[in-house]
């Protein structure tokens, strides 16, 4: 009878906890929409993680003041950069935030918003290396840039394409090709400007050998053909931030000196 | 000095590094969990079952250890979206690297119970016992016995396997080693610190093992000696 009764009890408290998770479940769902957004959390200024663990950064507070002017909620996740367009494509995640260029090629498979900043593509170099820009990208040298990025893109299609032997070499992430920089395995990293800026401040061995002028447009990225409709959300949250003044006011936090 | 620094930027994440940690730690012990509920079902089937099931449990077992377990990751989590299913990362990991486990771990367990001499058998069946009653009784608790010293090295493999675990977005204690690399621009410390946690949660887990073998060890003649 005692072990009866126990189970009796647990099966009792097991569907007590079921119902109330389904309830409260269902009575937030009638409230806001919840999206689920994702990003490579490791890409200062864009995104990236404070001391206490907290995800930062311009892409990730963008999201959250649109939301809170949109009326839906948001679930910030962070995945790895070359995971983000399949799982916003599976529907395994709603809002691609990660500084992501818009590209014929990403238009393929999901939808962006309308452009929200502008990057150009900075080459850094060791400081003592005597190399300039145009000595830096000439055949015979070895290019560190992320995988998957219009960086590599870029050294790929304007450089390697055209006959001019550089030998390009992939990092998962871009503070490792910096690193293998600093280590002189590399003579030279492509990146974005500002996350090159930021990063030049905390290396004092690089130096900035110039910009490469490929005006890049970024882009929040969502499913193909916008399911739930959530671009327009995205674009009219973001014109009620630029005339408020409060995307300044992000602006000069993040990347301002 | 900067070595210094970047230690107390770990040290000022400590919080969310032990967070990682308990993530790495749960994953280790759900897929191993996961492995040894199936892995053993599978040896003995594998054993001592019919030719079709031997068979079907060879090309399982074979399957799994055939695919790197990156791509299971993506398959597990990647996959079953495209059908509509959505299920978190973490789940998806569990799946992914405890069918892989227990690919890996039935063979460790086919290699125990092969290693029995036959006369165990024989002389239970003697005894009047059934087939069934000999592999609980007289087989499994010899076979667990002899298994423990290749599982603590699946155990030490897998805890590792977990780091994989990123690229389908588990925030594990690499990424937290990441995360802090890339804030402090000095990946080298950082991954230093990050590889001595993995290193003693691997010697926690091993020394258990091993404290584990020489407890269950039966004593007398002709049992053999652990040594160390």
């Amino acid at each position: 009878m005692g072990r009866r009764k126990v189970v009796s009890v647990l099966m009792v408290l097991v569907w007590g906890i079921v119902l109330t998770l389904g309830i409260s479940c269902l009575s937030l769902a009638q409230e806001k929409p919840t999206y689920k957004v994702v990003s490579d959390i490791s890409w200062p200024p864009f995104e990236m993680v404070d001391e206490q663990g907290n995800y930062v950064g311009f892409d990730l507070d963008v999201m959250r003041a649109i939301a809170d002017l949109k009326g839906y909620n948001i679930e910030i996740k962070d995945l790895s950069f070359d995971s983000i367009i399949p799982a916003v494509a599976a529907g395994l995640a709603d809002i691609g935030a990660s500084g992501f260029t818009i590209t014929e090629e990403r238009e393929k498979q999901v939808d962006f918003s309308n452009s929200y900043w502008t990057s150009d593509q900075a080459i850094i170099i060791r400081a003592d290396s005597g190399l300039n820009i145009a000595t830096a990208l000439s055949s015979g040298r070895k290019v560190g840039a992320q995988r998957g990025t219009t960086g590599a893109d870029w050294i790929q299609t304007n450089l390697i394409d055209q006959g001019i032997k550089v030998e390009l070499k992939l990092y998962e992430t871009y503070p490792l090709a910096v690193l293998d920089l600093i280590n002189g395995n590399l003579d030279a990293v492509i990146q974005d400007e500002p996350a090159t800026r930021a990063s030049l401040k905390k290396q004092e061995s690089l130096s900035l050998a110039g910009i490469i002028i490929t005006g890049e447009e970024f882009g929040f990225l969502v499913a193909e053909g916008d399911p739930k409709g959530i671009l327009p959300k995205i674009n009219q949250g973001m014109a009620e931030l630029k005339a408020s003044g409060e995307w300044e006011k992000l602006i000069a936090q993040y990347f301002g000196d | 000095m900067e070595i210094l620094e970047t230690l107390a930027a770990i040290g000022k994440s400590i919080i969310p590094v032990l967070r990682g940690t308990e993530i790495t730690v749960a994953l280790t012990f759900s897929l191993l969990a996961i492995g040894l509920m199936m892995g053993l079902p599978l040896a003995l089937g594998q054993v001592y079952g019919n030719k079709i099931i031997s068979t079907i449990i060879v090309v399982y077992e074979r399957t799994f250890r055939s695919i790197p377990a990156l791509v299971l990751l993506f398959l597990f989590y990647f996959g079953p979206a495209t059908f509509g299913i959505y299920i978190s990362p973490f789940l998806a990991a569990i799946l992914a690297l405890g069918f892989r486990s227990s690919a890996y771990q039935s063979q460790i367990f086919r290699g125990a119970i092969q290693s029995i001499g036959q006369g165990q058998m024989m002389a239970a069946r003697s005894l009047g016992m059934s087939k069934l009653k000999a592999i609980i009784y007289i087989i499994l608790p010899l076979v667990l016995r002899r298994s423990i010293p290749s599982w603590s090295n699946e155990y030490s493999s897998v805890l590792k396997d977990t780091a994989l675990a990123f690229a389908i977005g588990v925030i594990d204690l690499n990424r937290w080693g990441w995360r802090i690399a890339i804030r402090t621009q000095d990946p080298i410390i950082v991954f230093l610190v990050i590889g001595v946690i993995y290193f003693f949660l691997t010697l926690a887990g091993t020394r258990f093992l091993r404290w584990l073998e020489k407890e269950l060890k039966i004593p007398g003649f002709q049992s053999r000696d652990t040594i160390g």
